[in-house]
């Protein structure tokens, strides 16, 4: 059996009128950064208390290092951000923090120690002002973000869980977000994501699950995803030249299941047998200049959208589960 | 438990960091002080103004009531003015009581004494002025008349004037000591009644405060988010275990302060009357009543036990409310044992071995205020004390099992107020 970090296995938890989770399973290989997508009320935030044991699921199983997480202590190796974000606000930015690693196991000392290391490493902590010895609520709003972060880091945790980590965040921080996660990737960690923004869990995640009405949709290596999903698309951008012409070869259904128009930028989803070189033809032939033609894989943007709809139904049964 | 003892620390030292706890705890002893020392100043105050003789006396008796009054007065009042004696007809009464009113408001006298054969009649006089309203002037003026009609009475009946004063000079006070199992306790019931009722007031205090600061804590977590972020490390039991240890022991931690510095203070609190009403100040009402480690012991657990009760349902409340706007409605009903164990106060100390009085101090809900107030007022058997303790102790721990399963559920729910039988349902679903 392969060592996963994570090993959730038919989990479903009900609430009074709907069910939040449906039969849902995931396995998340070590050191992956590990991308759980859909949209809002898909049930990402309710999955992700049955991990960390502050929800109880009805039925299945869940697993974390190999260990049961029912009252187990094998979440002190976890940390946690979660999307609805706070502090105390009367309390020294420190002590907060010491707090909350003294709460995961760490010994002052150390917790001390490590304080210090993240809040010169966030620059916090600055030859003009040191933050750590401010009360939260005279932070920013950028600065309790971040202080939030080191706290979900300080134990130093295994696995770390980020639900909707960039909402609310600004570019600056956003950027300082993604150095860390890399580096925690660098590091071996597993880091999971939750996020309904596909733009960024593209060029982060090794690995994505979407999920959808409580359903598990797909899984798999971002690469795989994409490769299952077939090269059928085409990037198709002009370079003046009449657009009508090119919107009446796009809309014949014949050659062309969908595009997504973008003013001079086109991504097409070719349909079934039909030929890009006939595409390019076509596109030619009625007058257009092209910049670019390349055929590509679709973007997850396009598989969520293909495989959720763009209203968050699920158009078919999850069969990956 | 590890996580408990981390939960503890912070609600404990955050707690006692703050400048509300510490300006609190400093000025506890002073008040205490001041609950200690005030009777004896308001004792020595009551004497009543020192002019009270300066009033006119409308006699209308035909006797020499007035006269005779008007040298007892002076007699109980040596600095003041002595009074104007007036004797005059029944019907020209209504025409002085008005000059007497110009006088009193031109404040050349204090008011005026009307005396007429009702009075003769031992049923009736009449006093107005500007000191109507100082029971201690009014209770002069009153013994004053009652006594000298006594002496008239008795002059006519032919008993002679030297015998009648001797006969009459009575001044009699009441002493009165407790008696308990352990016998005959010096110091009297009125210093058990203070000590009683003070001690029941803080301990109302103390957990209403303390409550109250439990119910703001737990929904600052919630409305600020923090609870999420800490129920992914630690249990909400263990959170909710952490937060009732933590203010707890920042309430006794201040009730230790205040009950350490009070007797210190107390030691002194002769030379504080002294200093503030002067050295001839009675001082017999300074008195700090004994303790015995047994009774000390009983008022701790009711103390703990109480307090434990009350801030796991505020706590409770506090995870039921997502906003301050609800807090007051839903506070309610824990509020009102409390506020009713107050208002029993009064019925209890007049009497604490009525059934009421029982029955209010083994109910757990105001059993905590109730019994100490009534130990220390009379002596309460071990057998009854055992049992309102057991009975407080299980009501203690349902209060916390409730409480914190609606916590769990109602830490992590946001909107509105849940109704009875949402709340019903979460306690099961916990």
């Amino acid at each position: 059996m392969p060592d996963y970090a994570i090993d959730i296995q038919h989990v479903v938890k009900r609430y009074e009128e709907h069910v939040a989770v449906n039969d849902f399973s995931l396995q998340v290989p070590r050191g992956t950064v590990y991308g759980l997508l859909g949209p809002n009320g898909a049930g990402k935030t309710t999955t992700i208390r049955m991990l960390l044991d502050i929800l109880i699921p009805d039925e299945g199983s869940i697993t974390v290092l190999g260990t049961s997480v029912r009252g187990s202590r094998v979440l002190d190796r976890v940390g946690y951000l979660p999307e609805e974000r706070g502090l105390y606000k009367k309390m020294q930015v420190r002590r907060v923090l010491r707090f909350l690693a003294e709460l995961k196991g760490v010994d002052a000392k150390t917790a001390d120690r490590r304080i210090d290391e993240w809040l010169d490493r966030l620059q916090l902590r600055t030859a003009e002002r040191d933050w750590g010895a401010a009360k939260v609520d005279e932070l920013s709003r950028g600065m309790q973000q971040k202080v939030q972060f080191i706290g979900t880091l300080l134990h130093d945790p295994e696995i770390v869980i980020l639900d909707e980590p960039f909402s609310g965040l600004d570019p600056i921080n956003a950027q300082v977000l993604k150095d860390t996660v890399i580096h925690l990737r660098d590091q071996g960690k597993t880091v999971i994501f939750s996020t309904h923004l596909m733009d960024s869990a593209e060029r982060i995640c090794d690995s994505v699950c979407i999920i959808a009405r409580g359903r598990k949709v797909l899984d798999g290596r971002l690469s795989d995803v994409k490769a299952g999903h077939g090269v059928r698309n085409v990037a198709l951008a002009l370079d003046g030249g009449p657009r009508d012409a090119v919107q009446a070869v796009l809309a014949d259904r014949a050659l062309v299941t969908r595009y997504d128009d973008q003013n001079q930028y086109f991504e097409v989803e070719l349909a079934d047998g039909a030929d890009a070189q006939q595409l390019l033809q076509r596109v030619v032939a009625g007058g257009a200049r092209i910049r670019r033609f390349e055929l590509i894989q679709p973007s997850l943007q396009q598989i969520f959208i293909d495989r959720v709809g763009g209203n968050g139904a699920t158009p078919e049964a999850a069969s990956h589960a | 438990m590890r996580k408990v003892l981390v939960v503890f620390k912070r609600e404990y030292l955050e707690r006692v960091r703050s400048r509300w706890f510490i300006i609190a705890t400093v000025l506890g002893p002073v008040l205490m002080a001041a609950m200690i020392i005030l009777p004896t100043l308001l004792a020595a105050r009551t004497r009543g103004s020192s002019n009270l003789a300066n009033i006119v006396i409308l006699d209308a008796t035909g006797t020499n009531l007035g006269t005779r009054i008007a040298s007892g007065l002076a007699a109980a009042a040596p600095d003041s003015k002595a009074p104007q004696v007036r004797s005059l007809a029944a019907s020209a009464l209504p025409a002085e009581e008005d000059s007497a009113t110009a006088l009193v408001m031109r404040r050349a006298v204090n008011g005026f004494l009307v005396l007429n054969d009702s009075t003769m009649a031992g049923t009736a006089a009449r006093y107005a002025g500007r000191n109507a309203t100082s029971l201690a002037d009014v209770g002069t003026i009153t013994s004053t008349v009652r006594k000298e009609l006594l002496n008239l009475r008795l002059e006519r009946a032919g008993i002679n004037p030297d015998s009648v004063a001797r006969l009459t000079a009575t001044r009699l006070d009441l002493h009165t000591d407790k008696i308990t199992d352990r016998g005959l306790e010096s110091g009297g019931g009125m210093a058990s009644i203070v000590f009683g009722y003070a001690m029941a007031f803080v301990l109302y205090m103390m957990i209403a405060l303390y409550g109250q600061n439990m119910l703001r804590g737990v929904l600052e977590e919630k409305t600020t988010r923090v609870a999420e972020v800490v129920v992914s490390s630690a249990k909400p039991d263990a959170l909710l275990a952490g937060k009732i240890l933590g203010i707890g022991a920042v309430a006794l931690t201040q009730v230790g302060v205040w009950i350490l510095s009070g007797i210190y203070l107390a030691s002194f609190g002769v030379q504080i009357v002294h200093a503030l009403a002067g050295p001839t100040a009675d001082v017999s009402a300074v008195h700090m009543p004994t303790v015995p480690i047994s009774v000390g012991i009983a008022l701790l657990l009711f103390f703990v036990l109480g307090f434990m009760f009350y801030t796991s349902l505020f706590a409770a409340v506090g995870a039921m409310v997502s906003n301050q706007e609800d807090v007051q409605q839903a506070q309610w009903p824990v509020m009102i044992p409390l506020i009713a164990a107050i208002l029993f106060l009064g019925p209890v100390i007049a009497n604490p071995s009525t059934t009421l009085a029982k029955v209010v101090s083994w109910i757990p809900f105001t059993a905590p205020i109730i019994m100490p107030l009534r130990m220390a007022l009379i002596p309460i058997s071990w057998p009854e004390l055992i049992a309102t303790l057991t009975g407080l102790a299980v009501a203690c721990y349902l209060a916390i099992w409730v409480s914190a399963r609606i916590y769990r559920v109602g830490l992590l729910m946001y909107g509105k107020k849940p109704s009875l039988r949402e709340l019903v349902k979460w306690i099961r679903m916990a």
